[in-house]
This record gives structure tokens, C-alpha cells and sequence, in this order.
């Protein structure tokens, strides 16, 4: 664009990829940690097999409500949850849950208090710990079933007759893997790859660390990052026609000293019409079959609502980072907190969630 | 802070005991916000000191004429002024707009007193028919004497017509309207707004270099982008202005604007104006965008989109096309 070549500082080019090609798995971490929150890279270089899909399929309007449970499903939609990545399980079995909600119960007691033995049995009136499986949320054979995990307590003097309220609640989930990927692990180990929890840190990390030590897993916080974010913003303005999206909401941070923050919103209507009028070949309102999506149509509306800003402000926003991205219908942080806020979209969200987890972790 | 500590001792050695003030005042729920928090507890500690609510709404001015950078700033303007406006004087102010409010308002507290710079503070706690005045969240007003400029803060929307007819009829203008600038620090959007800071005018002539203050890293880089580096910076002075700047914490911009992008056809041939709001926003915004200036991540010259936030003195913005004509610099701003 003719105005970008005019100032003085030029962006960092989108493409542009520093690495050091080794075949060791230092080179796995490095690659893994460019995918951090620092990364502005608009397409992942073909360096391993796998990498973002370059095209999915765009959302459907899905009847969840039919498949899963409601209360599960409205447990989904109503909080923010914080994202982390989980390396396959050993030995999980979807039989046991009720044994290992008794395990991890005892387990929080005893870690409260500091490695005292205490026994199973007597630990109902402190904590309560439910795990139940969500059936439903995926279709595809490979996928393991989404686990729901909920920890219920009262306060130390509460009355006898007064209800266990749900102190914290987490979920872990794989929702259209790789198939590849799914078939190639040996035979005892499970695959759920995202992990999201909401409530007191000092419980996710009790729960975390009583899943790698029983399962022999890995726990690593998953952020969002900058192409990921794009395609939120693509599939959410892609879902208005479903579903109103009220408004398109992005939140840039430009590395100004003192750091400038910037608000973007557009409105429905006009983010619909950028966002068709980017689409090649027939667009979603006409086609009945949801058409894929390619990542180019993705950068194109970035790129054009960048464009649209800089007519009028003359400011880049490639200088900075994508931070949120908000709709009526989701919002996503770069920090790893996502909130699916329309039950028919949330198969959508997790199927990109669960790409991005699985292809942040280590094995 | 001699004055305030006089004011203080003055108020202890006058103690009254008009007890049913004080009862009234504690029958208000105490209230969330911090600084009604404070009075509550003051109200607490003082009553064996007898010290009246009188007492105390007076302490509480004097605290908040000494510390104005707190809660949020809105801006008024006063317009077409009468043939002597510019001679009204404390006095007559006073008078004419204690005399204009209590004819619209039975149960009200009014205090005005004039601060070291020359800046007229009026406090107002508004009561009911049927209760006492409210001083746990009074409305400040604060006017410069002949300035059209009023800031106002914690205003209610029951008191903001009255306010606005007791001020234009005590400052002798005909109106006054929305300024369209917000802040927390009331000294920066008064220097803004007053243009008292450190400006830049624009030169025909390049200003001699400016002291080095870092040292040069590479001097390859120097060479080639010294000059363009020095330019920017100048660009961005110039727009913004030197040294310190007021501090503003956000700006807003309301664009109802064509999309025009030569790669996109559909969009550019639509009807419809493109709708959005941008909102930039930072600790001290200003300082922001010179940097952003400077830098070169705004490209210079800078936009007078964003430059008219300390030329026009404001930070609330409506963006129209005014001119059908395609022209990227061409956009009108809506006063």
C-alpha cells in the first residue's frame, strides 16, 4: 500500500521467520516458543507436519442443545476460561471417573494440609469433587470424550442444611484433533489436548499437579496467539448471519512509551458486508453447505480493517500486537482466556482450540 | 497549605452543636465510593469534637481544591456572551449565581470560594423535597473568570439543566454546551484546554539541531536515518508540542466514513458509511502519541485527526465525510 511505504519506520514484515533449523528437540522448543505471545507471524512455516490449518470449514449452525446436556452446556457459556495445553494422559480410562474424583478430593485435602495422610472416606463434608464425561461436543471417532471436572465445598462453618457451592470448575477436551496425530499415539495413552479452568489458582494447580502425577502428563498455559486471534475474528463476524454478533471488537497495544492501547469496534452490519465482500467464490449467506475458509480471506478483512484505520489516523496497526477479540458471540484474550458466550458456536471455538493446544505441546 | 491549616484551626476553636445536623447526616447508608467513605468515618471521629456538618463539607472542599486531580473531569463551554461578560468579578458571580440556583432549588448547600489561581470552586450538595442535602457526593463546578470554560464533576442529570441556566445567567453568555473533553487531572485539561503548556509553532525554517541526548549507536544507521529521525521528531513537537504535556487519559472517535480502499470494490461502491469507534487510551496519552509520532509508527505529518486533540482542546470526536470527492486527508470534524 502506497501509504505504508511513506513512513519512515517500516513494519516488521509478516512473513518474516527467524529460526535455527536443527533437527533436535532443542529446535522443537524453540519452534514451540515462537508460537508464544510474542510471535506476529501471519502464516506458520511448513518446518514441521504440523502446523494451523491454512483452511477450516466454516461454522455451522450447530444444535448442540440436542446432543449435550444442558447444564454442561450452560456451564460452558456463562464463564471465562483460563487455557492451558495437556500432553496425552496415560492410562485414563472414562470408566473410572468416579474413583478419581474420590482420588483428587483426598488429594486437595492433603494438600492443604501439607502432606497429612488423611483417608478417602472422610473427606465429603470438606470437598467434593465431581468428574462426569460431556458427551456430544465432538463427532469424529478419534476424539476421546470431553471430561468435566467440578469442585464443590461449603465455608468451614457453614449450617449443616446449607448446599455445596461450586468453588471451581475445568474441563478437558479435544474436539476435532488431528487424526493423524490421534492415531499415531500407542494404544494406552488419551488424548485431550485443551484444558480451561475457571476459579481459584491455588485449586487449578492442585488439579494440575494431582493430573501429572497420576496420568504422567504435562500442563503448559496456551496463549492465543496473533493468527489465532485473526481467525476468531473471521469466524465470529462469519457467524452473524446465525447468530448477531451486536458488534466486532478488537483491542490493539502499540509499543509507544508510555504503551498506547487502542479499541476498535465495528458494527455488525458493516463488519458482515467487509467480510463478504473479502470472501472468494460463493459466499456463506448463499451457500448451504458451509464453504471453507481460507487464511488468506482471514488476513485480507485484518488487512482491510487495518487499512480503513490508517485512512483516517495514519497509524499502523502491524506495529502492534492484536491483544482481545470480542463478539456477542465469543471473546478471546492473548493471554489464554476465551469465553464462548452462544452455545451453537462452541464446537467451532474448540475445534481452533484444540489446534492451537495440540500444536503447542512439546510431543 | 499556611491558609489550610488557619482554615483547620478556625474551625476548632468555632465549634457549634447543632446535634440534629450531624443525625441527619449519619442516617445516609454510608456510601461505596471512597471519598464519601472518608467523610463517613471523619464524621465518626469528630463528633466529640462537636464539629458540625458545616465544619466538615468545608474541610472536604478545602481537600478537594487541593488535590483536583481525582475523579472525572467533564468540560463545558459558555456561549455568545452579553456585552459585559467580560466584567463580571467574584462578587457579582457569587451573588447572581447562589441567588439563580436557589430559585430552582429549595433544599441545597452551595459553597463558592476562589482557589490561589485565580479559579472559582462552587460545591454543591443537592437535597430533596423531602430530605436534607446529600454531602456525601456533592457536584464540584470549577470556572475561570472570564473563560467560557466551566468543569464540572459528579454532575446528576437532575442538577445539570439548573447548573446550566444559573451559570450563563450569572457569567452574563446566552447558552452553553457539551466542550467534548474528559479527564481525571483537572491542571491538564485546563492547560489544554488554556494552551499552557510547552508548544512548537511551525517554522519555515528548520530549528537548529537539538542537544544528542542518547548516544549514537551505529553510526551507519546515524548517517542514513539521522535526518529522517530528526524530521519525524520535529513533525511530532510541532503537532503535539515540547516537553511535558497534559495529561489525558483517552480519546474517542466516532467514524461514519466511506470505506475507500482501491483492492476492495464492493466495499468502496457501497452506500452505506462504514461504521466504528476507535478509542485510544493510555496514562498519559498525549506523550503516547509523540512517541508513536517520533518513531514513525504514526506516519508523519500527523494526521489532523489526531493533532486536534491539543489544537482543538477535546478528545471526543464525530468523523464524517463531509465532500463526496476520495481524498484521505479530506475528513471534516463535527463540532
Amino acid at each position: 500500500m502506497d501509504p505504508l511505504s511513506e513512513s519512515g519506520m517500516r513494519t516488521p514484515h509478516n512473513g518474516a521467520v527467524v529460526q535455527r533449523r536443527s533437527k533436535t528437540r532443542s529446535y522443537r522448543q524453540s519452534y514451540r516458543s515462537c508460537l508464544g505471545t510474542a510471535s506476529r507471524l501471519g502464516l506458520t512455516p511448513a518446518l514441521t507436519a504440523r502446523r494451523l490449518n491454512a483452511s477450516r470449514r466454516a461454522a455451522k449452525p450447530q444444535n448442540v442443545a440436542d446432543k449435550v446436556n444442558p447444564e454442561h452446556l450452560a456451564l460452558l457459556v456463562k464463564a471465562e476460561w483460563q487455557l492451558s495445553y495437556v500432553t496425552p494422559l496415560y492410562q485414563f480410562r472414562h470408566t473410572q471417573l468416579r474413583s478419581y474424583s474420590r482420588q483428587l478430593a483426598a488429594f486437595i485435602v492433603a494438600e492443604k494440609q501439607q502432606g497429612l495422610a488423611v483417608e478417602v472416606s472422610e473427606l465429603h463434608n470438606s470437598y467434593r469433587v465431581s468428574l462426569s464425561v460431556v458427551q456430544g461436543l465432538t463427532e469424529s471417532e478419534d476424539d476421546a470424550e470431553t471430561v468435566l471436572i467440578q469442585i464443590h465445598s461449603k465455608p468451614m462453618f457453614a449450617r449443616q442444611d446449607e448446599p455445596q457451592r461450586s468453588v471451581w470448575s475445568g474441563w478437558l477436551t479435544c474436539v476435532h484433533g488431528s487424526p493423524e496425530y490421534l492415531r499415531s499415539l500407542p494404544k494406552d495413552f488419551t488424548c485431550l489436548p485443551l484444558f480451561g479452568s475457571r476459579g481459584p489458582e491455588y485449586l487449578s494447580r492442585v488439579v494440575k499437579s494431582w493430573f501429572q502425577k497420576t496420568f504422567d502428563c504435562c500442563f503448559g498455559s496456551l496463549e492465543i496467539n496473533h493468527t489465532s486471534l485473526q481467525w476468531f475474528a473471521a469466524l465470529w463476524t462469519d457467524c452473524h448471519s446465525q447468530s448477531h454478533i451486536q458488534h466486532l471488537r478488537m483491542l490493539w497495544t502499540i509499543p509507544a512509551a508510555p504503551p498506547l492501547q487502542i479499541t476498535y469496534t465495528v458494527d455488525h452490519q458493516d463488519a458482515w458486508d467487509l467480510w463478504n465482500s473479502v470472501r472468494k467464490g460463493p459466499t456463506a449467506a448463499v451457500a448451504e453447505d458451509a464453504a471453507s475458509i481460507d487464511l488468506e480471506e482471514v488476513t485480507g478483512f485484518l488487512q482491510a480493517l487495518k487499512s480503513h484505520f490508517y485512512r483516517h489516523f495514519r497509524l499502523d496497526l502491524s506495529a502492534g500486537t492484536l491483544q482481545q477479540v470480542s463478539t456477542a458471540v465469543g471473546s478471546a484474550k492473548s493471554s489464554g482466556r476465551i469465553k464462548m458466550s452462544n452455545s451453537r458456536h462452541v464446537i467451532a471455538t474448540l475445534t481452533l482450540l484444540t489446534e492451537c493446544a495440540l500444536l503447542k505441546m512439546p510431543i | 497549605m499556611l491558609t489550610q491549616h488557619k482554615q483547620l484551626a478556625q474551625l476548632q476553636t468555632r465549634c457549634q452543636t447543632p446535634e440534629e445536623d450531624m443525625q441527619s447526616f449519619r442516617n445516609f447508608p454510608a456510601p461505596s465510593s471512597s471519598s464519601g467513605g472518608v467523610l463517613w468515618r471523619m464524621a465518626h471521629i469528630v463528633e466529640e469534637n462537636k464539629l458540625t456538618l458545616t465544619h466538615l463539607a468545608e474541610l472536604e472542599m478545602i481537600h478537594a481544591m487541593e488535590n483536583p486531580n481525582q475523579g472525572m473531569w467533564y468540560t463545558f463551554q459558555l456561549l455568545e456572551p452579553e456585552n459585559d461578560a467580560q466584567s463580571v468579578e467574584l462578587t457579582q458571580f457569587k451573588q447572581q449565581f447562589k441567588c439563580h440556583l436557589s430559585e430552582l432549588l429549595r433544599q441545597m448547600s452551595v459553597k463558592i470560594k476562589k482557589h490561589t489561581d485565580e479559579a472559582v470552586w462552587i460545591r454543591i450538595a443537592l437535597g430533596s423535597s423531602f430530605s436534607k442535602p446529600n454531602h456525601l457526593k456533592p457536584t464540584y463546578v470549577v470556572h475561570y473568570l472570564q473563560t467560557p470554560y466551566v468543569f464540572v464533576r459528579n454532575l446528576t442529570s437532575k442538577l445539570k439543566p439548573l447548573l446550566s441556566q444559573a451559570l450563563t445567567l450569572a457569567t452574563r453568555h446566552q447558552g452553553v454546551k457539551e466542550a467534548n473533553l474528559s479527564g481525571r487531572n483537572l491542571t491538564s485539561i485546563r492547560d489544554l484546554l488554556m494552551r499552557q503548556y510547552q508548544q512548537v509553532f511551525p517554522t519555515k525554517y528548520r530549528s537548529p539541531p537539538e542537544e544528542e541526548d542518547q548516544p549514537v549507536l551505529n553510526q551507519h544507521i546515524e548517517k542514513e536515518q539521522g535526518g529522517v529521525a530528526a524530521h519525524r521528531r520535529h513533525m511530532a513537537h510541532q503537532a503535539f508540542g515540547d516537553g511535558m504535556l497534559p495529561q489525558l487519559q483517552s480519546a474517542v472517535y466516532m467514524l461514519d466514513t466511506k470505506f475507500r480502499d482501491p483492492n476492495n470494490r464492493t466495499m468502496t461502491e457501497r452506500e452505506e458509511t462504514f461504521k466504528c469507534v476507535v478509542k485510544f487510551s493510555s496514562i498519559d496519552l498525549l506523550e503516547s502519541l509523540r512517541s508513536c509520532a517520533s518513531s514513525g509508527i504514526a506516519s508523519a505529518p500527523v494526521t489532523p485527526l489526531l493533532s486536534s486533540i491539543p489544537l482543538k482542546g477535546r478528545n471526543y470526536f464525530v468523523v464524517t465525510d463531509n465532500t463526496p470527492g476520495p481524498s484521505s486527508q479530506g475528513h471534516q470534524t463535527q463540532n
